[in-house]
């Protein structure tokens, strides 16, 4: 029997069906509002379960408990076509009796009328990826360049729960120490209650939290060291270390495990490392990069439990004249005095930062408006006492600063910015050398 | 005329009779029939499922239904059914509203779920709603 061209494309059409069938991932194509035009086996497999009335008519309704937002995201992406969001992770229920799902969503813009959307279940690629990065975190703090490290079993609240051997060699403490936060192995002023929360949040969540730093033993000498916390429930099926830290059943739920290593000696080669990324060269403080990752990471601690977070915006006053009057080099050092000043009375855990040639900004963290404000005046008095000593001789300087505090109407660190930007403009415009608050009248400090 | 070739889809008691049919009788149905061994690949695929799919039953017969054929069932809904029927060794016979992909448009159909205790062979009937 011969076979006709219409036999074989009506055969090559068939193949092709199937291999839509098979296609191992779901592809939706929807018009912009939503209806499903052509959907694949794999993308009904995967949304039938979240749809609430077993119906696959429109792309955005049986897709609204895990992405609410798509109708107006598409309707945000102005741009004639392109990619809406792409491989964005959504959280799923399982359904039934399984576990929770991580799928992967992409929107693709056609053009004004069509869109085209993939959907994968990525829960076990996560998982991997997940334990892989976890395993690695543990291998570096465990095995790298380590003077010696203490081992710490903590409490749910973040409070030391036993002492062993290891706690009183790195850091100097007795058995007194149990029952105390983990924030005793910090410097006073390098860590916040509410900090302590955030780590074991971060650790709960990702499952290890990692932080370089300065470290405090009980007489009250420093050390660079760097701090591992990792969740007792999350590690205990892996980690022998942390099983054998295990704490039994405790009435608050399952602790963490903290390991301190203390990185005395190779502290030189990481610190210059870090610097040489996050610091501003002229003034040793962080610089703009470095003030804006902190302040999203800031930002995203606020979301999940908003509380006091203030910033300051800072800016030298005259500065040109300084520069104009005495030279460029003595204007240089009139920044480096100031920053001088700014880490003298900012605390380890302010973000403290040079974003422009003269400008400054803080970020305060558990700082609310009245005592960023009592901050603030701290440094511009201390600046106006204290002339910057320079090689043209004592330079008499001043600062004007502008605090925003953070609120729910504030959605994003350039909003923040935006508002103390505005605080610092009222300040420069009713006579410089004056702290200003969210739009007060500003204190006349003379 | 065998009196099989009357079979509705929502009638009770449809397993035995489609256990007896061969599949130029299964052919003669109204409806789409599926049937799948205990390995979940598919022995049975009637004229009126391959019509509505678009696939020749040469390219469905002895593949596995649920990553082959219908990935789309492949969920709580649909696959996991089967499963649980089995292990607990208890009869399945459920109707569910669902939508399948056919030819990739999403078409609203019933499905009737079919497994036996003692019988090896379980089915999956698709029913177009109108």
């Amino acid at each position: 029997m011969e076979i006709t061209a219409d036999d074989e494309l009506a055969l090559e059409h068939e193949a092709l069906i199937q291999f839509v069938y098979m296609a191992p991932a779901g592809l939706v194509q929807a018009r912009s509002d939503g209806e499903i035009v052509m959907i694949n086996p794999v993308a009904a497999q995967l949304m039938m379960p979240l749809s609430h009335d077993g119906d696959l008519a429109n792309l955005f309704t049986a897709l609204e408990d895990i992405a609410p937002d798509l109708r107006s995201r598409l309707a945000a992406f102005t741009a004639p076509q392109g990619m809406v969001c792409d491989g964005v992770h959504l959280p799923a229920p399982g359904g039934g009796k399984g576990e929770r799902r991580l799928f992967s969503f992409s929107l693709i813009k056609l053009d004004e009328s069509r869109v085209m959307a993939m959907l994968q279940d990525v829960t076990w690629q996560a998982q991997r990826e997940r334990l892989l990065r976890h395993q690695e975190a543990w291998l570096t703090a465990i095995l790298t360049g380590v003077a010696d490290y203490a081992l710490i079993s903590l409490d749910a609240r973040g409070c030391v729960a036993d002492w062993n051997e290891s706690i009183g060699r790195v850091t100097g403490h007795g058995k007194d120490v149990v029952g105390r936060s983990m924030a005793v192995f910090y410097p006073e002023d390098a860590i916040t209650p509410e900090r302590v929360q955030d780590r074991l949040h971060e650790a709960e969540d990702s499952g290890w939290s990692l932080d370089d730093g300065w470290r405090q033993r009980a007489d009250g000498k420093r050390f660079w060291g760097s701090a591992m916390i990792a969740p007792q429930r999350a590690v205990a099926g892996g980690n022998p270390l942390a099983l054998a830290l295990a704490a039994d059943d405790d009435a608050d739920g399952p602790g963490f495990c903290l390991i301190v290593r203390d990185m005395s000696g190779h502290r030189d080669a990481a610190e210059q490392a870090r610097h040489a990324a996050v610091c501003d060269h002229l003034t040793g403080l962080g610089n703009r990069r470095a003030f804006f990752d902190a302040a999203e990471i800031e930002l995203g601690r606020w979301r999940r439990v908003p509380r006091p977070l203030s910033l300051l915006m800072i800016d030298v006053d005259q500065f040109k004249k300084i520069n104009d009057a005495h030279g460029h080099p003595a204007g240089d050092e009139v920044l480096r005095h100031i920053a001088g000043l700014m880490s003298a009375t900012f605390r380890q855990v302010d973000v403290v930062a040079r974003i422009g040639g003269e400008e400054f900004a803080v970020l305060l963290p558990a700082a609310d408006l009245a005592s960023a404000q009592r901050v603030a005046e701290r440094l511009r008095a201390a600046l106006e006492a204290q002339p910057a000593p320079t090689e043209a001789g004592p330079v008499q300087c001043t600062v004007s600063i502008g605090i925003a505090t953070m609120d729910e109407a504030t959605a994003s660190v350039d909003a923040l910015l935006k508002r103390a930007d505005d605080a610092l403009y009222r300040a420069k415009h009713s006579g410089r050398n004056r702290v200003c608050g969210p739009a007060m009248v500003a204190a006349d400090p003379g | 005329m065998n009196a099989h070739l009357a079979l509705e889809f929502a009638q009770p008691e449809i397993l035995e009779p489609l256990l007896a049919m061969d599949a130029a009788e299964l052919d003669t149905l109204g409806f789409g029939v599926i049937g799948i061994d205990p390995d979940t690949v598919v022995r049975d695929y009637n004229v009126f499922e391959s019509k509505i799919a678009g696939l020749s039953r040469e390219r469905v017969v002895g593949h596995p239904l649920f990553t082959v054929v219908a990935p789309c069932m492949n969920n709580f809904m649909v696959a996991q059914r089967f499963e649980d029927a089995a292990a607990s060794g208890e009869a399945l016979d459920v109707t569910l509203d669902y939508v399948l992909t056919l030819r990739m448009r999403p078409v609203k159909v019933q499905l009737r779920l079919l497994s036996g205790p003692l019988t090896e062979r379980r089915f999956v009937l698709v029913n177009r709603k109108v």
